[in-house]
């Protein structure tokens, strides 16, 4: 068969229904606070038992891409991740909301996602077995790196105050300590408390600390959540395309940086969006503007995290290791439907693998359509409901979303805890993003660096370990430019003042 | 404006700097009571980290003295409205597993609505907005609990 044929067997009448039912739900699921792509992908598995294995594998693929697409909703519109992944879209997408252009944002999201599915699943058709070589490379000291990486962008996020951003980044870290060690299995920072014991869990912790201090504060003023026109605008397709247009470089970096940390296993569409962003914001003209509501971070985190799910799936069809927690949940139902995943799933399996990412291209086109009509009505909701509908509507969905991540009322208490005290620090000057920051890549570092220190303990290369490996070093490399290249720009742009001048 | 606001110190970093600090010590207290050195070595590191952040942080503001960006006063906004909603959802989650999750939500959505009132309760608004309330309360239980079969609390006093 060509891939004339498989493109043919993707667009069958059932597979196109199945890729717009799957984004549209997966979109809807993913805009709801606390309800992740995994768990979307989780719900809807069952469904997928008594179909055939490409058409289960488009219809998960769909869901999938279509929740991390819904993430950026609440993001943008409240300033609450509604996924892990959308985390960074927070940063602009929502100050672009507070000036009147969440409409925008919606549809520059929808664009850039659109563009950030089809690059990684271009990887994922070509490139996929020499990529997945990637991530039996990377080893737990790369992991840690990755994950000091992240945390360099405290200092893009912690903007006249980097000494209250890594204290925050401190208080974040010190929190994804609390509970069950991963590696000793010690109990840490609980003082006893059964609530505690299950640890901070990282969803709950977003909602808290992003979306309670905005409800916090919209309960007292009357004013107006967001900054609404009076002229209908549309889509404003045009006016995103134009600005995509002029942020193609932007996108293309963020998509492959957004498949290439999806192909690392378990590093995800947070650390993709949030380091893309990072990326952007480095190299932009514009990176005075950065969390002042830019378009360009917009495109950055929203490409990168959809990105993701192409990546994502390179080692796991050719490795059968999951790139992110929902490959993880599709993997499993592909082990149920018989398909074993593997190098030579390609060859003895090519139906299925080049049907389902023909399929997932097809559900990531379709992504287009769906995603605006939807934004646009998520857009007009947030708009239109009065205060007293959209407050109570906004907590009771952080509580239900945060109940069922984990079935714990604990949870929940937490998140509200959390809220309050992120609403106080964030008056007193610290942004809640460093926290989060740390919260996510701490358990990352963590276990990164105590697995290398064994190893390289073991080895008597501590220092071989933690800077001797290639990989290692370039990820050192990446995190010394982001730390000091605005340094940098900044002597640059003096010698180069007093040069003109002069 | 300007003049004023730079000559303002940052009081606030500074009281919360030191709170920072105790929570540091207490972590570094905490670690004490570990053997595996595997689940010390990170939070210490790190707890130190944020003790030496906040000292310079204290420091910086005894000697810079800068203008508190975000603190500010809260000027028209009601706190009374602020307690309010943080009370209902904190009341809501305790009392959730003796009244379950839907009664217990009703009165959370209830009490916030009457917080994030501010226009006048119509005859309309009366009926609509509860009526309102009462639906996106049902529609969300059913669609965790039905649909994606998310086992809510029912309530000890309804079992």
């Amino acid at each position: 068969m060509t891939g004339l044929d498989y493109l043919w067997q993707a667009l069958t009448p059932l597979n196109v229904l199945l890729a717009l039912a799957g984004v549209v739900a997966g979109t809807v699921i993913g805009s709801l606070p606390g309800l992740t792509a995994t768990m979307a992908v989780a719900v809807l598995v069952p469904i997928t038992f008594s179909m055939e294995p490409a058409s289960a594998l488009i219809l998960m693929g769909a869901i999938y891409t279509g929740a991390i697409y819904g993430g950026a909703y609440a993001a943008i519109l409240l300033n609450t991740p509604g996924t892990p992944s959308a985390i960074a879209t927070t940063f602009d997408g929502y100050p672009m909301a507070k000036r009147g252009d969440g409409d925008l944002a919606i549809t520059l999201a929808c664009v850039s996602s659109v563009v950030g599915g089809l690059i990684g699943a271009a990887f994922l058709l070509g490139l996929a077995p020499p990529l997945a070589e990637v991530a039996l490379a990377f080893g737990p000291v790369e992991y840690f790196w990755l994950a000091v990486f992240g945390l360099t962008l405290i200092s893009a996020l912690s903007e006249g105050n980097l000494l209250k951003g890594l204290i925050g980044a401190c208080f974040g870290l010190l929190l994804a300590c609390i509970g069950v060690a991963e590696i000793s299995a010690d109990i840490r920072f609980t003082f006893g408390s059964q609530v505690l014991l299950g640890g901070i869990e990282t969803v709950s912790a977003l909602i808290g600390l992003y979306c309670i201090p905005v409800m916090i504060d919209l309960v007292a003023t009357p004013d107006r959540h967001l900054k609404v026109t009076q002229q209908p605008r549309g889509f404003r397709l045009k006016e995103a395309l134009a600005i995509s247009w002029l942020g193609k470089f932007n996108l293309i970096r963020s998509s492959v940086i957004g498949t290439l940390v999806g192909i690392l296993p378990g590093a995800g569409g947070s650390i993709a969006g949030l380091v893309a962003y990072s990326e952007a914001r480095r190299s932009s003209k514009r990176s005075a503007f950065f969390g002042k509501g830019e378009p360009e971070g917009v495109q950055a985190t929203e490409s990168a995290n959809n990105a993701t799910v192409g990546g994502g799936f390179i080692p796991t069809l050719v490795l059968g290791i999951p790139g992110t927690p929902p490959d993880a949940v599709i993997l499993g139902a592909l082990l149920i439907q018989g398909v074993r995943t593997g190098p030579s799933l390609f060859t003895e399996n090519g139906a299925i693998v080049y049907t389902f990412i023909y399929g997932l291209i097809l559900a990531t086109v379709l992504m287009l359509p769906a995603g605006l009509v939807i934004g646009r009505y998520a857009y007009k909701s947030i708009i239109t409901v009065p205060k007293a509908i959209l407050v109570p509507t906004v907590a009771f969905m952080t509580m239900i979303g945060t109940y069922a991540i984990r079935n714990s009322i604990s949870d929940v208490v937490i998140m509200i805890v959390l809220g309050v005290v992120g609403w106080f620090l964030n008056r007193f000057g610290f942004s809640p993003s460093p926290i989060v920051l740390g919260l996510i890549l701490g358990r990352i570092a963590e276990q990164g660096f105590v697995q290398a220190w064994t190893i390289g303990a073991a080895t008597e290369d501590l220092t071989g370990m933690f800077f001797g490996r290639p990989i290692s070093l370039v990820i050192i490399l990446f995190t010394l430019i982001s730390l000091f290249y605005p340094l940098i720009r900044k002597h640059w742009a003096t010698t180069g003042g007093t040069a003109n001048a002069g | 404006m300007q003049v004023e606001s730079k000559s303002r110190s940052d009081l606030a970093g500074t009281v919360t700097a030191v709170v920072f600090i105790l929570m540091a010590c207490l972590a570094l207290w905490d670690t004490t009571s570990m053997t595996d050195s595997d689940s010390y070595v990170f939070p210490r590191a790190i707890a130190a980290a944020m003790i030496v952040f906040c000292i310079l942080l204290i420091a910086y503001n005894f000697i810079k003295r800068p203008a508190d960006e975000a603190a500010g006063g809260t000027g028209s906004a009601s706190t009374p409205r602020r307690v309010g909603l943080v009370a209902a959802m904190l009341g809501a989650s305790l009392v959730m597993p003796w009244v379950g999750f839907l009664l217990s939500g009703f009165c959370a959505f209830g009490a916030i609505m009457l917080f994030a009132m501010y226009d006048p309760w119509t005859g309309r608004r009366r009926i609509v907005f509860p009526v309102a309330g009462l639906a996106i309360v049902l529609g969300f239980y059913t669609l965790f609990s039905k649909v994606l079969l998310v086992p809510l609390p029912v309530g000890v006093w309804f079992r």
